[in-house]
């Protein structure tokens, strides 16, 4: 079977100001559709880098990539947009909700971006696995951080992804949350089969996925 | 789902909205009330002229159709020979002179049994016709405007007049002092400025008026529908330039004011702009997604406009009620279409720049 990410070689450079910085230095990589793999590693070892490359937020400066079987270093910015709307979730460490809008709203936004129209019972099906149908009509303001980042992960998976990134998911939350975004990270990969990888520096996070990268100084160290 | 972002965004942002809208209200009311103040006081200034009934119009060479620009007088003796003319009912000369009591005001001199012959006489809200050589009429929105009532004297020309009467409005002048008085005054004797012809028979206008191009070559004879359609911006010396310049401010303003909020908007939602470049929207779907916001609070400063403009037309009225403010329809679809450019083409740019954002960048903005 293809794997849903492929890296060769993958390398990225930054400038800051006159300074070089080699976030990444060639990494390969292969993740199969279905795993939960964690990529683990201290700050600045290129882990974030990696999720944006892979999440087409950026470009890699050399090396190929491949998701789902589209190479973003031969896509478009516009190419890699529409892949990201169709087959891409993110889950962020600060949730990044969008705030003037109400969770039902900040979930069904995913739906009207990606065109396809508000599926009623898709939308169902995901806030009854998430356990925010009482929240929907609250603001993130009024969220707890578990609350928010529930509904970011509903807004992740609303539209079915291929893939899920997730970056530092657990970073902003207190122990008891962490455990049940965990617990629902875990369930959406054991349940539906979703493929997500999880970017996080903590090792009692990356205990839940099948698969641990470990990742120093912008290359894979194990796998 | 878009317009619920827009919306909540504008209802998130108060202060932001209420300016916005304001500057473009204030932009539309602008363009209404300056543009319907000039094409009003030239309506208006037409219609009185048309009230007068006459259906020729002859004025000296080489003065201007705008009477308030024309005062050369022509001898008085020119009425006879019009009034011999085949189908000529009546021939009324004018002596006019533009006062400054409280505002310019067009005042008539006029010969009283030919002028009413010519408009078919007055209708007196008080008071009566002429008495004595030094008796002013004035009209209904003149008087309104001075609060002056029968019996009063004003100062005109440097003379006490005794006000004799009130008359309804839309007779050529808003004063009417005796045509003796006027040339006494005025110190010319025997002239008029212009003659009011009324023909027999309105569809012997165009007959009367080639048989005074006859006989008098050189003068003006303009028939009162030719007058009428002179009457307009168009032939008004720079008043098209000036409207040019009133309008391109206004837009001007609200360009600035939509460009202002919409760019601080951009960079205070940098972050919101990142976030939906995640969820894989287009530069498109962001650049629509700014300019509908700017043209939302556009069209609400376009019906605030509105309200604006009909207010602010009934206090002048209420304070001058001898101007003249006409809000059309089709300035309305102007100002608002003037109002809608102006504020799309101020968010163009932020919205450009929201939709070329890294998103990278953009995720990590505080």
């Amino acid at each position: 079977m293809e794997p849903i990410i492929a890296t060769r070689d993958l390398k990225k450079v930054y400038r800051l100001g006159k300074v070089e910085v080699r976030a990444l230095r060639g990494v390969d990589c292969i993740v199969h559709e279905g795993e939960l793999v964690a990529v683990v590693g201290p700050s600045g070892c290129g882990k974030s880098t990696l999720l944006h490359i892979l999440g087409g937020l950026t470009c890699p400066t050399s090396g190929q990539v491949l998701v789902d079987g589209n190479d973003f270093t031969k896509m478009s910015d516009a190419d890699r947009t529409r892949f990201r709307r169709h087959k891409l979730g993110f889950v962020f460490q600060r949730f990044n909700l969008l705030p003037t809008l109400t969770a039902r709203n900040n979930i069904a936004i995913a739906q009207h971006i990606q065109g396809n129209g508000f599926n009623p019972h898709r939308f169902q099906a995901v806030v009854e696995m998430l356990g925010i149908q009482d929240k929907l009509d609250h603001r993130p303001y009024a969220l707890s951080g578990g609350e928010q980042q529930r509904v970011a992960i509903a807004r992740a998976v609303i539209c079915d992804p291929k893939l899920l990134l997730a970056d530092e998911p657990t970073g902003n939350l207190d122990t008891e949350n962490s455990q049940a975004v965990l617990s629902m990270i875990r369930g959406l990969n054991k349940t539906f089969g979703q493929t997500i990888l999880m970017i996080t520096h903590n090792p009692e996070v990356a205990a839940v996925a099948d698969r641990i990268i470990r990742m120093q100084d912008g290359r894979i160290i194990s796998d | 789902m878009g317009n619920k972002l827009i919306v909540s965004n504008i209802l998130h942002r108060p202060i932001r909205t209420v300016v916005s809208a304001l500057a473009v209200a204030i932009e539309v009311a602008m363009v209404m009330l300056f543009v319907g103040l000039t094409h009003g006081m030239l309506d208006e200034t037409a219609h009185r002229v048309e009230g007068v009934g006459a259906d020729i119009l002859v004025q000296p060479p080489g003065t201007s159709f705008l009477f308030a620009l024309s005062q050369a007088p022509m001898p008085i003796k020119i009425g006879d020979r019009l009034k011999d003319l085949p189908h000529v009912l009546a021939v009324a000369p004018v002596l006019f002179n533009v006062i400054s009591i409280q505002g310019l005001s067009v005042m008539y001199g006029i010969d009283m049994p030919s002028f009413v012959r010519v408009s078919g006489g007055f209708a007196y809200h008080a008071g009566g016709a002429f008495v004595n050589p030094y008796d002013l009429l004035v009209d209904d929105l003149y008087a309104k405007a001075n609060h002056v009532k029968v019996g009063q004297t004003i100062q005109l020309l440097n003379h006490e007049f005794y006000l004799r009467g009130i008359v309804e409005h839309g007779k050529g002048a808003r004063l009417f002092i005796p045509l003796q008085t006027a040339e006494d005054l005025l110190q010319v004797q025997d002239k008029a400025s212009i003659f009011f012809v009324k023909c027999t028979e309105p569809s012997y206008t165009d007959d009367v008026s080639d048989a005074m191009h006859q006989l008098l070559p050189k003068y003006q004879v303009h028939p009162m529908k030719e007058y009428m359609s002179m009457m307009t911006s168009n032939n008004m010396p720079g008043l098209e330039a000036c409207i040019t310049v009133i309008v391109a401010i206004a837009v001007g303003i609200g360009f600035l004011v939509i460009f202002l909020a919409m760019y601080t908007t951009v960079t205070e939602r940098t972050r919101e702009i990142g976030i939906l470049k995640s969820l894989g929207a287009s530069k498109g779907y962001i650049i629509a997604l700014i300019l509908r916001e700017a043209d939302l609070l556009s069209a609400v400063g376009i019906i605030g406009g509105y309200g604006v403009a009909a207010v602010a037309r009934k206090v002048i009225l209420g304070v001058f009620p001898t101007l003249s403010v006409e809000l059309t329809m089709e300035w309305a679809a102007y100002a608002a279409l003037l109002a809608l450019a102006g504020s799309t083409l101020g968010a163009f740019y932020p919205a450009l720049r929201a939709a070329r954002l890294d998103p990278v960048d953009a995720l990590a903005y505080e």
